[in-house]
């Protein structure tokens, strides 16, 4: 088995890392170089990928059981593709999975022909690529697309050790995982490079590839977290908008609790005297009505709860006006709803429609 | 994800809401204001939660959270709101003093990682069911949760504002 690598490694090596090399230099040209993850294990690393990859990580989640094919398929003919459809549907996933067996075959000494993928790789290496090496520098440490070659992006880490560092991440010594990627990699060679989103000289192995894949899933259900929170597209900063979102759900939690608080007040029974609420259309009845529902019907006197003191407060507005809930943003989301019920005609809608519904329910 | 069902969902959540009311409703007459509130907003709540799938956690939580404390809608939950309230400022006080202590010492990715994980700590109370989740649970179970939450404070209130009317109509 090892042998057998030793021979592989050897004549393949060159073409392999010509090949990688250029691979990386095609790839950085095109897509948008991100800035290094500062920490691999929190929510500030997510935010470093572009948004497109985010999206396409969250529409294609879980395909990486779908995905399984055999990475040995991946060629470098599919490199074009790769590369056109980064701004499009690149199943990151799907990669990740590929990548994982990958490691693995290459682990276990390549299978699949290695001698055949090695005479595939050598014509499809360009002679320029060699000048590229040198030129590749720490301003775009991580490009997003790389391939599993180590002995480039080792070369290039021995280059760059504040790369190094910097990707240590604390998973323990990067020298080391690269040993042993090194090793795998002589058999990883013999087969077809797989489209991995990895950044230049980060650890290959298929832990890291794991969690790297799982954290942008994660930065994918951040940003739809964002659009959902109003107010949080503009602001940049993990911490910030999960700060928005913290808000968001305590304001809506305290939504709740005070409209229960209200739906007790109103009835004196529980069960929403059904009868009248059936009985009444209410269409005719709206249009006045809503002038005079400045004031509250009741208003207990039992206020317990410091919480409710802010609520009292706002007695003083309309009842329909939205109250202040200690933040302007999460007004503008919950107006929409009550847009409805403020113009006139609609809140008979509402009205009718729930009576409906009741009576269905009946 | 739940915008085709949206309205389903509601209508859903208000059948079973009203059914749960009905059966407080039936099990005990005259109920205080605070009694009356807290079973509006358990069965609320409950309801939400049932409409949501089992592989929601968050729902779950929700009702295992109901179904083991066995609420008593007589008992008051004032007091238990704010120790728990009391309780929750101490220890943000307590943390905002350690990071200022450590602040000087630290680089600013240990910062960054902690100003992370004091965020998702907090999420996580806010969840319910929600200290046993990790970042990438957390993040899609407070997706769910804030549309859950909207859908049920729409039908709250379009409720509210309607037995309002109706019991109003002057």
């Amino acid at each position: 088995m090892e042998q057998a690598t030793g021979v592989l490694r050897g004549s393949a090596h060159d073409d392999v890392v010509l090949e990688s090399i250029q691979f990386n230099e095609e790839i950085r040209g095109i897509m948008a170089p991100a800035p290094a993850p500062e920490n691999g294990s929190s929510f500030t690393a997510l935010l470093e990928l572009p948004p497109t990859q985010a999206v396409e990580l969250l529409h294609s989640p879980d395909c990486a059981a779908a995905a399984r094919e055999p990475p040995c398929h991946v060629n470098t003919n599919q490199k074009p593709y790769l590369l056109d459809s980064y701004g499009g549907n690149l199943t990151f996933p799907s990669n990740a999975a590929l990548i994982e067996r990958a490691a693995k075959f290459s682990v276990f000494a390549g299978e699949n022909s290695p001698p055949e993928d090695a005479a595939r790789l050598a014509p499809t290496s360009l002679s320029g690529a060699v000048k590229n090496e040198p030129q590749e520098t720490d301003s775009n440490p991580c490009s997003t697309q790389g391939c599993v070659s180590d002995p480039a992006v080792e070369t290039k880490n021995e280059r760059t050790p504040k790369r190094k560092e910097r990707e240590k991440k604390g998973k323990g010594s990067l020298k080391k995982s690269k040993g042993i990627a090194d090793e795998s990699s002589g058999d990883g060679e013999k087969l077809p490079y797989v489209h991995v989103r990895v950044r230049r000289g980060q650890a290959t192995d298929s832990h890291s590839l794991a969690e790297r894949a799982r954290r942008e899933k994660i930065n994918a259900r951040m940003k739809l977290l964002q659009e959902l929170v109003p107010g949080c597209n503009k602001i940049s900063g993990t911490a910030l908008v999960l700060d928005e979102i913290i808000n968001h759900v305590q304001s809506l939690q305290r939504q709740v609790e005070f409209l229960s608080m209200k739906l007790a007040a109103v009835n004196p029974r529980i069960d929403f005297s059904l009868d009248s609420l059936l009985a009444t259309d209410g269409s005719s009845v709206m249009d006045s009505n809503l002038t005079s529902m400045a004031t509250p019907v009741m208003w207990p006197e039992n206020l317990a709860d410091g919480n409710r003191q802010h609520y009292q407060q706002q007695w003083q507005f309309d009842a329909f006006h939205q109250p202040l809930w200690g933040r302007e943003e999460a007004n503008h989301n919950f107006m929409t709803p009550e847009h409805s019920l403020l113009s006139y005609d609609s809140s008979a809608n509402s009205a009718s429609l729930h009576s409906n519904q009741l009576k269905m329910e009946l | 994800m739940r915008n085709q069902e949206g309205s389903s969902v509601k209508e859903e959540f208000l059948r079973k809401w009203i059914r749960g009311l009905r059966r407080y409703s039936c099990e005990k007459k005259n109920m205080s204001f605070l009694e009356r509130k807290k079973a509006i907003k358990l069965s609320a709540d409950l309801a939400m939660a049932s409409t949501r799938d089992k592989t929601i956690r968050w729902s779950q939580a929700l009702i295992a959270n109901a179904a083991s404390e066995n609420v008593c809608i007589g008992s008051s939950s004032a007091p238990k709101k704010s120790s728990r309230k009391k309780k929750m400022m101490l220890m943000r006080r307590s943390r905002a003093r350690v990071k200022s202590v450590k602040k000087e010492m630290s680089s600013a990715r240990c910062i960054a990682k902690r100003l992370m994980e004091k965020r998702t700590r907090k999420l996580k109370n806010l969840l319910p069911g929600g200290e046993s989740m990790e970042d990438g649970c957390l993040v899609e179970e407070t997706l769910d949760y804030i549309q859950s939450l909207r859908d049920q404070i729409e039908v709250m209130r379009s409720l509210l504002t309607a037995s309002q009317l109706i019991i109003n109509p002057s």
